[in-house]
């Protein structure tokens, strides 16, 4: 076997030897662990920032711009923030620009009020506190503490109360969305007079304190499309919402001149985003660990080493094998 | 028990897309008919839901809201695209939304899209008091912009030192930008695997927590 075939043979290896080597490089940083730490960047400190400076008093729109595809990137932004806004008892509306953003939504809220999910939060449904509302307690620490001292106690593990239409209130999907947006700079209600589950949102008092997206503080759309730009055109434009990003690292690149630009507060991008939220929200301790993107992130730089790896070896084969003198390679290259 | 089948789906599924890498086969054409079936069906469940029923004919039902056989009737004509003979009225739903998506959006787009990001160009190089980085940033900007600009306008010749040099160092930009893109298109592609196999090692096999 001459040399110049070795180097040929590198170049026309079987692309399914390369999707094994990915896969094994993906699969054991999650059985070993190596614990590669991560450091924050100032357009997901941005957002971080901006969020903890929220209170009460104030109300976050989370929009669920994605659907399946981009779970895995655009899933673990929007549980961080929402994490983040419960912690803070800041409100959350949650929304959808796609069809099957309205099950993600429902995921994302599944999987932060889950017993199993480590810091969980328990949720307290519309219905289930009916009587305070009638009875006029609608303020958070007032609606807690009434809530508790009626024999309510907070299960192992759990780290706070959510109470629907209080705290959180899922919106859902409709069709141009963008339409919709528009419409909610004048009133959320005409746009969702009922949310997910069929509740007048009329009577919830998420709503009553917060009645336009004049009186929302912050938006952060989670999108695995252009949708998220909609959120700029008609809510930043039209009323000067503050926007947030967090999208898909496919995108990301697009979307740092609206940082320059002063029309996002910041930016997410890709998994590496949602890490860098969580690893923010451990270090200011209103998480005590981090969580899946976290987790990914190890498996992400094994990967990146591995398709170094590759590239290199390619182009040690190709100057080797003398493949850069011809003007045509075998196998029509 | 309804969560678990669900799981074991999902995850014959994610292994039945995944086979394509080793050769295409029934199951992965199986599965990819699925995704696109079931999705479309949800999608039209859910506008049945949301928009058909409450937001048309139950109003009209009802009784009062008489003006809403208008857009429904709009609506409706779309489907004449099924009648080659009368395929023609389709064009008006569609004209319709395209007239009033330009006339609202175009102002705010023009806005978002061209003119905060003009603004966003037009900075100082220098001030006082500003870090010898931020200088350097600056300025990489503004001629990058230029630079890129250049390489696009076709009305001159590529040649001599403005349009020639500028074109190339356009280039450069150009290709800085696409290495990033390529960069987190790289990210994104192995965060997508990263999280089927934390479903597959996690949700179904129960190995990682």
């Amino acid at each position: 076997m001459s040399a110049v075939n070795i180097w040929e043979k590198m170049l026309n290896v079987d692309r399914r030897w390369i999707f094994l080597g990915i896969g094994i490089v993906s699969i054991v940083p999650f059985l070993i662990g190596f614990g590669m730490p991560i450091t924050t960047t100032t357009e997901v400190e941005g957002i971080f920032n901006y969020m903890n400076e929220l209170g009460p008093d104030d109300a976050i729109f989370i929009g669920f711009d994605f659907a399946p595809g981009t779970q895995a990137e655009n899933m673990p932004m929007a549980v961080a923030v929402m994490r983040h806004a419960f912690h803070n008892h800041t409100s959350v509306f949650m929304t959808a620009y796609v069809p099957l953003g309205k099950g993600m939504a429902v995921s994302a809220l599944d999987y932060v009020t889950n017993p199993k999910t480590d810091g969980y939060y328990e949720r307290v449904l519309f219905e289930d506190w009916a009587d305070y509302r009638e009875a006029g307690i609608t303020k958070k620490d007032e609606l807690t503490a009434a809530w508790e001292s009626d024999g309510n106690v907070l299960s192992e593990g759990a780290v706070g109360w959510v109470f629907e239409g209080r705290d959180y209130v899922l919106l859902g999907y409709l069709p141009l969305f963008h339409l919709v947006i528009l419409g909610m700079t004048g009133s959320i209600e005409t746009q969702f007079p009922v949310d997910y589950h069929g509740n007048s949102i009329g009577e919830m008092p998420i709503l009553m304190e917060h009645k336009s997206l004049r009186d929302v503080d912050l938006a952060v759309t989670t999108s695995g499309s252009s949708a998220c730009v909609a959120w700029i055109t008609y809510a930043r434009e039209k009323i000067g919402l503050p926007i947030a990003f967090g999208v898909t690292g496919v995108m990301a690149t697009d979307y740092f001149p609206y940082i320059q630009s002063g029309q996002i507060v910041g930016q997410m991008g890709g998994l590496r985003g949602a890490a860098e939220y969580e690893v923010l929200l451990k270090e200011n301790g209103i998480t005590e660990t981090t969580d899946k993107a976290f987790t990914g992130m190890d498996v992400q730089s094994a990967s990146h080493i591995f398709i170094i790896l590759l590239i290199v070896m390619g182009n040690i084969a190709f100057f080797a094998g003398g493949f850069h003198k011809q003007t045509r390679l075998k196998g029509r290259r | 028990m309804y969560d678990t089948i669900g799981i074991w789906v999902g995850a014959f599924f994610t292994l039945a897309i995944y086979s394509f890498l080793y050769k295409e086969n029934p199951v992965y054409r199986l599965a990819e008919h699925l995704v696109v079936g079931i999705s479309l069906g949800y999608t039209m469940v859910l506008i049945c839901n949301t928009v058909i029923l409450p937001k048309l004919l139950v109003p009209l039902f009802a009784g009062n809201h008489w003006i809403l056989i208008i857009p429904g009737l709009l609506g409706l004509l779309y489907i004449t695209r099924f009648i080659p003979s009368i395929a023609w009225l389709s064009r008006y739903p569609i004209a319709f939304i395209m007239g009033t998506g330009m006339g609202i959006g175009f102002p705010l787009t023009m806005k978002a899209y061209v003119l905060r990001q003009l603004e966003a160009a037009m900075i100082p190089l220098y001030a006082s008091g500003m870090p010898w980085y931020e200088v350097f940033g600056n300025i990489v900007m503004i001629f990058g912009t230029l630079a890129a600009l250049i390489y696009f306008f076709f009305s001159k010749p590529h040649k001599g030192l403005f349009f020639g040099t500028g074109s190339k160092v356009g280039i450069w930009v150009i290709m800085l930008g696409f290495g990033a893109t390529f960069g987190f298109t790289v990210m994104g592609r192995i965060s997508l695997l990263i999280g089927r196999i934390q479903y597959l090692l996690g949700d179904w096999l129960h190995v990682i927590e």
